[in-house]
Order: C-alpha cells, then structure tokens, then sequence
C-alpha cells in the first residue's frame, strides 16, 4: 500500500468509527429519552439560554441517562473535524511530508485559537 | 409521529447534503424553523452539528472510492480556518444587506454559468505547486473508469476558499457552495472530486462554531440527536450514490439549490436593504 493511501486508509478508519461512536450513543439516548406523544419540539419554540453545565447538572439531578448519553454522542460527533485534523498533522509527520505537517498543524493552530477565544467559526 | 418526520427530513438532508458537498444545514433550518417552529437559534445550532454529521459521515465512503483530495483538503483547510476568522472578526464591522444582494448575484450568474457549461472540469495542468505537493489524482469517472486529473491555479484556489469562509460568516450561510464553485472554477476540479473534497473540509469549521454553540447550551440533544442520527443515515446513502450517479446529474441539482439559494439571497437582501 503507498503512502497516501495507507493515510488515507486510517483517516477513514477513524472517522468510520467516530461517526458510528457518536451516532449510536445519540440514537441510544434519544430512544431512552424520547417523547411519543404530542411534539418533542414545542419548548424550542422560544429561547431561553441555558449553559451545558446547567443542563448537565439538571440531568443528573434527574438521573436523565438518556439526556447525559445523548449529551456524549454531541460532544463525540462535535470533536471528531478537530481530532481528525490533529490526526492528520501526524501522520504527514510519520511520513515525513513536513510541508502538509506544517500546513495541517497550521489549521490546528487556527482551531486551537478559535476555541481559546470562543471565536465563532 | 413527529420525531420520525424530523428523522426522515434529515435522512434526506444528509444525503442530498453529502451529495453537492454543502452540508445539510441548507434543509435542517427551514425545516426546524417552518415546519417545527423551533426558535433560528436552535435551529443554526442544529445546523452546525448537521454539517459535521454529513461531512463526517460521507468522508469515509468518499476517501475510500477516492473523490476526496485529502492532501488539496488540507491545503485548502488553511484558507478556511483563516478566512472564517476574518469573517467573525468583521462581522459586526459590515452591514450585511449589501452584500446579500452583491453576492445573491453572483450566485445567480455562477448558477447561468454553469447551466451553460458541457461536460465536467478536467484538467491536465498541473500548478507547480500541486507538482510540489504532490496534490494531482485519480478518480472513478465517467461509468466508473479510472481518470487522472490535475489541479490547476492552486493559490487563486486558496485565496477564494479564504473568501469563501470569510463570506459565509459574513452572511451566516454555508460555505459549501463557494467552496464547490471555486474548485470547479478555478481549480478546473471534477464536480464529483469538488462536492467530495468540500464535504470533507466543511466539518472543520462548523466544528469549531459548534464548540461556542455547545458550551453556550444551544445545541439541545432533543433537537440534535434526531437530525444527527438521520443525517448520518442520508450520508451514508449518498457517499453510495454519489459515485455511481452521473457528474452532470450531480451538477444540475448543484444547479437547483445554487438557484434557490442565490433568489433567497437576494430578497433577504432588498427586504433588509
């Protein structure tokens, strides 16, 4: 296998079982949580800001396992662009492709400073 | 009844998503706020974590059949990341509603324009750049035949994903359309090498947006977890159409959204104007 493709090969891989990661945990905690009847969606209908924390706290408070599971899912599915560039920047650093290493470290770099100033990309 | 409604309309967003490299937020936010009448606040979270949903889920399929250029993507990342910055930073500099109807138009020329256009982008100049980092490749073409292409103008490539980010943030719209158009215009990439290597950047972003979004609260899991679950469904879907559906068919959908899109635009602007 060349080197690109064994790079490519293990980008894949990753995000393969990223995606089936979060996206099971999301499908479990929204079964556990769901509500059959009426719409689930009519609280949304207007906002009120409330950080995560406070929704974390709340749910387990309640003991909400549904919420907490579907809460993991979103941070697992949210993370996966980010560690798939960190992923990146390695292996181009394996195979000794230091110009994309740089480049790949630069976008981290650029991520990195977007969530450090709470910049909104 | 309601939550399988939502999963279906994101079924289809993924798909149609990961299909033309846009993402699904394009479907998922006048779905949410329309039909569901969830507050555009939730609903521009939700579609935040549906663009990292589609362009996640395809990614795999599409690197695997190789429609993505990794290595060009991450070259173009660089654009991005920066570009999206530029554009946070001047977003309460500049009015908006100007640039609705400037860029509104564009759109809607780039869509005639491509209307016009035979046959898919292929070129067979390579940019010395693309000779130095090795970026040219080989994709399933035309009846699945393997066919090598090179990618042309790569800093006019760079410099308009830049602009492509820094006007999404501006307008608050996807940057998938002005990254799917710049590599077909200007890189003279294939359209299917263009929607998949798009797919694959547009999650890096939107995941740095959704870490705000997601710490602030916003992203609710009642909303998020239907539309991510089906989205991811839909990509799978079309990251196994994709490759075996016709490049001028994926185009003249490409087509129909930029058309809706750049109407929307338009009259978003003359009504704020």
């Amino acid at each position: 296998m060349d080197k690109l493709m064994s790079l490519e090969f293990k980008i894949a891989k990753f995000l393969r079982i990223g995606v089936l990661v979060a996206g099971l945990l999301m499908l479990i905690g929204w079964l556990a949580s769901f509500q059959w009847s009426g719409n689930p969606l009519e609280k949304f209908h207007s906002y009120s800001q409330l950080p995560v924390f406070l929704h974390l706290e709340l749910a387990l408070m309640d003991e909400n396992w549904g919420i907490l599971i579907s809460y993991a899912g979103l941070l697992a599915l949210i993370s996966l662009p980010v560690m798939r560039a960190l992923l990146t920047m390695i292996l181009f650093i394996k195979q000794k492709e230091f110009i994309l290493a740089g480049v790949a470290a630069l976008v981290v770099i650029g991520l990195l400073i977007s969530f450090t100033f709470g910049i909104e990309l | 009844m309601f939550g399988l409604i939502l999963i279906f309309i994101s079924i289809f967003a993924g798909f149609l998503g990961s299909l033309l490299g846009l993402g699904g937020g394009i479907i998922v936010v006048p779905a949410l706020t329309l039909l569901f009448g969830v507050d555009i606040k939730y609903a521009v979270a939700a579609s935040l974590i549906s663009i990292i949903a589609t362009s996640s889920g395809a990614a795999a399929g599409f690197i695997k059949d190789h429609l993505t250029n990794l290595r060009l993507a991450v070259l173009l990342e660089v654009g991005t990341v920066s570009g999206a910055m530029v554009g946070f930073l001047l977003a309460s500099l500049i009015s908006s509603s100007q640039l609705f109807i400037i860029f509104g138009s564009f759109l809607l020329l780039s869509a005639i324009m491509l209307l016009r256009k035979k046959g898919d982008s292929l070129s067979m100049n390579d940019h010395p750049w693309s000779k130095k980092l090795k970026l040219a490749g080989t994709y399933p073409g035309h009846k699945g035949v393997i066919t090598e292409y090179k990618v042309e103008n790569v800093p006019l490539g760079l410099i308009a994903m830049f602009f492509a980010e820094t006007l999404s943030a501006l307008l608050g719209i996807g940057s998938g359309i002005f990254k799917v158009l710049a590599m077909d215009g200007a890189m003279k990439l294939p359209m299917k090498v263009s929607s998949a290597t798009s797919n694959f950047m547009i999650g890096v972003t939107a995941s740095a947006s959704a870490g705000a979004y997601f710490l602030r609260g916003d992203i609710r899991p009642e909303i998020a977890c239907p539309v991510s679950v089906g989205i991811i469904m839909g990509s799978w879907i079309g990251a196994r159409v994709m490759p075996r559906m016709p490049a001028a068919t994926i185009r003249k959908i490409f087509v129909a959204v930029l058309l809706i899109v750049s109407v929307q635009m338009i009259m978003k602007g003359l009504k704020h104007g």
